[in-house]
C-alpha cells in the first residue's frame, strides 16, 4: 500500500518537474528566440515608438512662459 | 581550464563566425555588420559566445522583470504617463540602449557592466514608478506631498534627514536619463524653447530642461522646488522657468562657486541649512540627525570602495572602466547617494570580482588597449556608449571620466556640527561641477588626474555651448603638448545630436588616430556608419 | 538742440580704455583699478589714491587672438577684452578686480593671470564669487568676498588706505558724481528733453571709465548747460523706449535705436546708469564698508539672481522705468552667447507684452556693432508698431 503510494507521488512529482521543466524550455526557447531575434526592439522601432510618436504629434499642450 | 568551458570551446569554435570581434579580427565584418542601416537597430543581438551571450541574455530577463514589476506596481499611472508624455515613450529604448552600451564586452567585463546596468535599471523602474503615481498631473497618489521635488545637481543625500519625505530628482526622469537613451527626444523640448525665442547658443541641456517646463512635461509632485546654481550659468536661468511653471515655493540653494576657497565653506553651510529650515517650515517635519546617519554611513561605503576601485583603476588589469564606470558612478552619486542599499551590494561583489581581477593580471578587452585615456568635461548625454565605441574601434580605454570625480569625501555619522560641515564640501562637488567652474585649478586638475591613472591620452569634451569649458580651449591644448598627453577635443552638443552628431564625434576621434598617430582600427565597420536615426 | 560743450571731448574719452584723463591720473601717480562688473563697487576702487576703469575695448574689430584661447564661441565682450589686453591696451593697469559672475567672464579674467598680457610688474588679478541671492546669508557672503578680494588686496599689495575714514570719503565723492549723473539722467523723463539718449549714454560711460575727479568738472558744467538747454521746439523721436539687457559699451548702438526713431529715455544694461548711479546712504550704526555691501547687492540687477524676490525686482524694476521715463516700449537685448540674459529675455519679454501689456522687441546683439541692417529693420518695426499704437490711441497693440 505504502509502494504503491509512494510510487504515485514519485510519479506525480516526475510529472509535475516534467512539466515544469517542459514549460521552462518552452519559456527559454521563446524568450531566447525572442533576445537573440533582437524582436522586442524591432517591434518597438518599426510599431510601437512610431504609433505613440503620431499619438505625441497630436497632443495640445498647455504651452506657456 | 573549467569544465564547461573545455566543453563549451568546440561550440564556440563552430560559431565564432558570428562572433563580430572575431569577424573584425579576420576581415570577415565587424560589429556594424549586424545591422539595418541608419537605424541603430541589429538584425540579431551579439554572439559573444555561448557563456557570455548566455549571461546577456539572463541579464536581459532581469531587467525585463524590473520592468513587469514597475509596471505591476502602479499599472494605470504608468499608462497614463506614457500617454501624457513624450520623454515616456522614448523609456522603450532601455534595451537598445543596453545593448549598444555593452557591445563588444566579454567576460568579466561583461558581468561587471551588467550586474552596475541592472543595479540602476531596478532603481529607475521604482523612481519611475512612484513618480508617475505620485504626479498630481495623473491623479496624484498618497505621497504627493512626502515628496521633496529637488535639482537633479543637488545631491539628495542631505534631504534624508527628513524622515517619512522623499528626495526626487525632477530632471532625471525627462530630461537627464532619457537624452542617454534617445537621442531624438530632447531636441523636441530644445525646439519648444527656442520657439518662445530662447538662442540656439546656450547649452541645450538647460534648453531642453526649460522646454520640458514649457511643455508641461515635469511630473507634478511636492509641497516646494528646491532649485540651485549647480553646475553653470544656463542651469541657473533655466531654474526660472521651472519657478514660474511649476509654481511652487521655491529655494534656490546657491552653493559657492569658487568652492575651493576657505570662506566658501561657511557660505555654503549655512546656505545648505537654510535650505532645510525651508523644508521644515513648508513640510512640518523636523530635521533628524540620527536618520541621516544611517544613510551617511551608506554613502561612505560607496565611497570607501570607490577608492579601492580607483586603486585598481590605475593598474592595467581592471574589467571596469568605459561607460560601465561612469554611467553607474554618476548615477550612484548624483541620483542613489546612499539612499539605496542595493547599491552597496553591488560595490561590494563587483570590488571583489575587481580584485580578483588584479590578483590574476586580468587583461581586459583581450588585451587590445592601446591607450589609457582621461575622459575631461561634461560628455554628450545623447551619445552614452562614446567610450564604448573608442574602445571598440580604436582600443582606448576610457580609465576614468571628470564626471566621476564627484564629492569623495567622507561625512562624519555621529556629529552634526562636523557632518555638515562634512556634507557641505560633500554636496559642493557635484556632477559637472567639481571640476568645470570655480576657478583655474578646478579644471587644470586634469594633468594631475591623467598622470595619476596612468593615461597616456584625453578626451576633452568639447560641449560647444559650455562656455566654461571653451574659455580655457588653448592653454589645455598648450599644456598636452608640453606634457606630452595625446589630446583630442571631441566636439558635441551635450544633449542636441543634430547639431554635432555621433559621426562628428567620432570624426574627431578617427582623425586624430589616423592622421597624427597613423593607427588601424580594431574594427573597420565601426570608423564611420550612419546611426542618425537610431534612439 | 545746440551741441553739449564737452560731448566731442567726452567721445573721444572713449575711444581708448587710456584715455587723456586716465593717463594724467597715472602721471600723478595713482593706481589704475580695472573692473567688469556691476558686482565689484566702483566706490571701492575710488578709494584716496586709486581711481576705477571699467573695462571696455572700444574700436575692436578682430578677436582672433583671444578667439584662439576661448574659441569663437563665447561672449564677444569677453572676448574683446581679452584682445585688448594682449594688444597691450590695458598695460596701465595695477590690478584688475574680477568677479565669477559668468563662466565667460570668469575665464576671460583668469587669462590675465594665465598668460600675462599685463606689461606692468605690480599688476595682479583677484575675483570674487559673487552672490546669486539677496537674503542675509548672500550678503555676509559679499562682504566676505569683498573683503578677502578686494580690500585686503588693495591694503596689503598696494598699500592702499581701505579704513573707515577713507571709505566714507570714497563714498561722499562717488555719491557727488552720482548726483549729477542722475540730475542729468532725469531730464529724459520730460516730454520733451533737453537731452538724447545717445548724449546720456557717452556721458554714462565717461563717468565710468575716467577718474571720477577728473571727469566730475565737465559733467557738472554739462549739468548746468542742459539745464538752460533749449530743446527742438517739437519731441523730434517717434516713440520712447527703455532698453535692457546685458553688456552694452557702445554708444553707438544707443544711436542706431535713435536713428531708427525712438530715443532711449532710460538705460537698464550692464554700463547703463540702472543700476550704477544710486547713492550709498550709511545707515545710523552702520559702517561704511557694510552701507556699500547693502547698496550694491539691493541694486543689482543681474539676471543671475535667482531667488523669487530678486527676479520679481527684475521685472519690476523695468516697469518702474516704463512708467516713470514715460516710455512707450522696451527693446531686451542680449549679447550673443551671454546665457543669463538669454533666458532673462525670453521670460521677461512675454511677461511684459502679455501680463503687463508692455510693447516689447527683443534683439540679439554683437559686442562691435555689426549685423547693423539687421537690427535697424527690427528697430523700425518695432518704432513703427508703438507708433501705430499711438495713432490707434492705445487700442489694438
Amino acid at each position: 500500500m505504502r509502494k504503491k503510494c509512494s510510487c504515485k507521488l514519485l510519479k506525480l512529482l516526475g510529472k509535475l518537474l516534467g512539466k515544469v521543466a517542459l514549460i521552462g524550455l518552452i519559456g527559454f526557447v521563446l524568450t531566447f528566440a525572442l533576445y537573440i531575434t533582437n524582436g522586442e526592439n524591432k517591434l518597438i522601432y518599426y510599431v510601437i515608438r512610431p504609433w505613440l510618436n503620431k499619438h505625441y504629434d497630436s497632443q495640445v499642450r498647455d504651452r506657456k512662459v | 581550464m573549467k569544465l564547461t568551458d573545455k566543453l563549451l570551446a568546440p561550440i564556440d569554435k563552430a560559431l565564432e563566425r558570428f562572433d563580430p570581434l572575431w569577424q573584425a579580427e579576420n576581415g570577415k565584418g565587424g560589429l556594424r555588420s549586424r545591422y539595418y542601416d541608419k537605424t541603430g537597430v541589429a538584425k540579431w543581438r551579439e554572439w559573444r559566445g555561448v557563456k557570455d551571450t548566455l549571461y546577456d541574455y539572463t541579464a536581459w530577463l532581469n531587467n525585463i522583470l524590473s520592468m513587469v514589476q514597475m509596471v505591476a506596481s502602479a499599472p494605470l499611472p504608468i499608462l497614463k504617463g506614457f500617454w501624457e508624455y513624450r520623454w515616456m515613450g522614448s523609456y522603450l529604448g532601455t534595451f537598445m540602449f543596453i545593448d549598444r552600451l555593452f557591445e563588444g564586452y566579454r567576460g568579466t567585463e561583461l558581468r561587471i557592466a551588467h550586474m552596475n546596468m541592472h543595479a540602476i535599471v531596478q532603481s529607475l523602474t521604482k523612481k519611475i514608478a512612484f513618480g508617475l503615481k505620485n504626479d498630481a498631473r495623473l491623479g496624484g497618489g498618497k505621497d504627493t506631498y512626502n515628496i521633496i521635488p529637488h535639482d537633479e545637481t543637488i545631491t539628495p543625500l542631505f534631504l534624508k534627514g527628513f524622515k517619512g519625505l522623499y528626495p526626487f530628482p525632477l530632471q532625471t526622469l525627462p530630461e537627464f536619463i532619457i537624452c542617454d537613451i534617445d537621442q531624438h527626444i530632447e531636441p523636441y523640448y530644445i525646439d519648444v524653447a527656442e520657439s518662445y525665442g530662447l538662442p540656439a547658443d546656450v547649452c541645450s541641456r538647460c534648453a531642453a530642461e526649460t522646454g520640458v517646463a514649457i511643455d508641461d512635461a515635469f511630473p507634478l509632485v511636492g509641497k516646494v522646488m528646491l532649485s540651485t546654481n549647480m553646475p553653470c550659468n544656463a542651469s541657473e536661468a533655466t531654474s526660472m522657468f521651472q519657478r514660474r511653471r511649476i509654481g511652487k515655493p521655491d529655494f534656490p540653494i546657491t552653493l559657492a562657486m569658487q568652492h575651493n576657497n576657505p570662506e566658501a565653506l561657511p557660505y555654503s553651510r549655512q546656505t545648505l541649512k537654510d535650505a532645510m529650515a525651508f523644508v521644515e517650515e513648508h513640510y512640518g517635519v523636523k530635521y533628524d540627525w540620527n536618520e541621516f546617519f544611517k544613510y551617511a554611513r551608506l554613502m561612505n561605503e560607496q565611497n570607501t570602495i570607490e577608492l579601492e576601485k580607483w586603486d585598481l583603476f590605475k593598474t592595467p588589469y581592471s574589467p571596469l572602466s568605459g561607460v560601465a564606470e561612469s554611467l553607474y558612478r554618476l548615477y550612484e552619486w548624483q541620483s542613489v547617494n546612499g539612499q539605496e542599499p542595493y547599491f552597496n551590494k553591488v560595490d561590494r561583489k563587483v570590488i571583489e570580482i575587481m580584485r580578483r581581477a588584479y590578483e590574476q593580471k586580468y587583461r581586459p578587452f583581450s588585451g587590445k588597449t592601446r591607450h589609457r585615456a582621461f575622459l575631461w568635461g561634461p560628455s554628450a548625454v545623447y551619445y552614452t556608449d562614446f567610450p564604448t565605441w573608442v574602445q571598440n574601434c580604436w582600443g582606448i580605454t576610457i580609465v576614468l571620466n571628470m564626471d566621476s570625480t564627484m564629492g569623495y569625501n567622507m561625512i562624519d555619522t555621529e556629529d552634526p556640527k562636523k557632518a555638515m560641515d562634512d556634507l557641505t564640501r560633500f554636496t559642493e562637488k557635484a556632477c559637472m561641477r567639481h571640476h568645470a567652474v570655480g576657478g583655474w585649478d578646478n579644471i587644470n586638475a586634469l594633468w594631475d588626474w591623467a598622470r595619476n591613472f596612468n593615461c597616456d591620452m584625453i578626451l576633452f569634451n568639447d560641449n560647444i555651448a559650455c562656455k566654461g569649458m571653451l574659455g580655457t580651449h588653448a592653454l589645455m591644448e598648450e599644456q598636452a603638448r608640453d606634457l606630452g598627453f595625446h589630446f583630442i577635443f571631441v566636439e558635441h552638443d551635450l544633449q542636441d545630436s543634430r547639431t554635432v552628431s555621433r559621426q562628428d564625434m567620432r570624426n574627431c576621434v578617427n582623425n586624430y588616430m589616423s592622421v597624427v598617430l597613423n593607427e588601424k582600427p580594431l574594427d573597420p565597420t565601426i570608423v564611420e556608419f550612419d546611426d542618425s536615426q537610431a534612439y | 538742440m545746440k551741441d553739449l560743450k564737452h560731448l566731442i571731448f567726452f567721445e573721444n574719452l572713449l575711444q581708448d580704455a587710456q584715455n587723456e584723463l586716465v593717463s594724467k591720473a597715472k602721471a600723478e601717480g595713482r593706481l589704475a583699478l580695472g573692473y567688469n562688473c556691476y558686482y565689484v563697487p566702483e566706490v571701492l576702487l575710488n578709494l584716496p589714491g586709486c581711481f576705477s576703469s571699467r573695462l571696455r575695448a572700444p574700436r575692436c574689430t578682430s578677436t582672433d587672438i583671444a578667439g584662439y584661447y576661448m574659441t569663437n564661441r563665447t561672449c564677444p565682450y569677453a572676448r574683446s577684452i581679452l584682445e585688448r589686453a594682449v594688444e597691450g591696451g590695458y598695460n596701465y593697469l595695477d590690478a584688475l578686480f574680477g568677479a565669477e559672475s559668468c563662466a565667460t567672464m570668469d575665464r576671460m579674467e583668469q587669462h590675465f593671470f594665465l598668460i600675462k598680457p599685463i606689461k606692468n610688474e605690480r599688476f595682479f588679478v583677484t575675483q570674487i564669487d559673487p552672490p546669486m541671492k539677496g537674503d542675509q546669508t548672500n550678503l555676509d557672503y559679499y562682504k566676505v568676498q569683498l573683503r578677502v578680494k578686494i580690500l585686503e588686496p588693495l591694503r596689503e599689495r598696494l598699500g592702499v588706505d581701505v579704513s573707515e575714514e577713507a571709505m566714507r570719503k570714497a563714498i561722499e565723492e562717488h555719491n557727488r558724481l552720482c548726483r549729477v549723473v542722475t540730475e542729468i539722467g532725469n531730464f529724459r523723463r520730460l516730454p520733451n528733453p533737453p537731452i538724447t539718449g545717445y548724449e546720456f549714454h557717452v556721458i554714462q560711460l565717461v563717468s565710468q571709465v575716467c577718474p571720477h575727479d577728473l571727469i566730475l568738472p565737465y559733467l557738472e558744467e554739462t549739468l548746468e548747460e542742459l539745464r538752460s538747454r533749449e530743446p527742438e521746439p517739437k519731441f523730434p523721436f517717434r516713440a520712447r523706449v527703455v532698453l535692457v539687457g546685458s553688456e552694452i559699451d557702445d554708444e553707438g548702438f544707443t544711436k542706431l535705436i535713435e536713428g531708427c526713431g525712438a530715443m532711449v529715455v532710460a538705460d537698464r544694461y550692464c554700463f547703463g546708469s540702472f543700476p550704477s548711479r544710486e547713492e550709498i546712504e550709511i545707515r545710523e550704526g552702520e559702517s561704511a564698508f557694510d552701507a556699500i555691501a547693502r547698496t550694491y547687492l539691493y541694486w543689482n540687477q543681474c539676471a543671475r539672481f535667482m531667488d523669487g524676490m530678486k527676479i520679481d525686482q527684475r521685472t519690476n524694476e523695468v516697469k518702474r522705468l516704463v512708467d516713470e521715463f514715460h516710455a512707450d516700449g522696451v527693446i531686451y537685448e542680449n549679447m550673443k552667447f551671454c546665457e543669463f540674459w538669454s533666458y532673462e529675455k525670453v521670460l521677461k519679454s512675454n511677461i511684459l507684452i502679455n501680463e503687463l501689456h508692455v510693447p516689447t522687441c527683443t534683439i540679439e546683439k554683437e559686442y562691435a556693432l555689426g549685423a547693423v541692417g539687421q537690427l535697424r529693420t527690427r528697430f523700425q518695426a518695432f518704432i513703427e508698431s508703438l507708433e501705430i499704437k499711438h495713432i490707434q490711441g492705445g487700442k489694438n497693440a
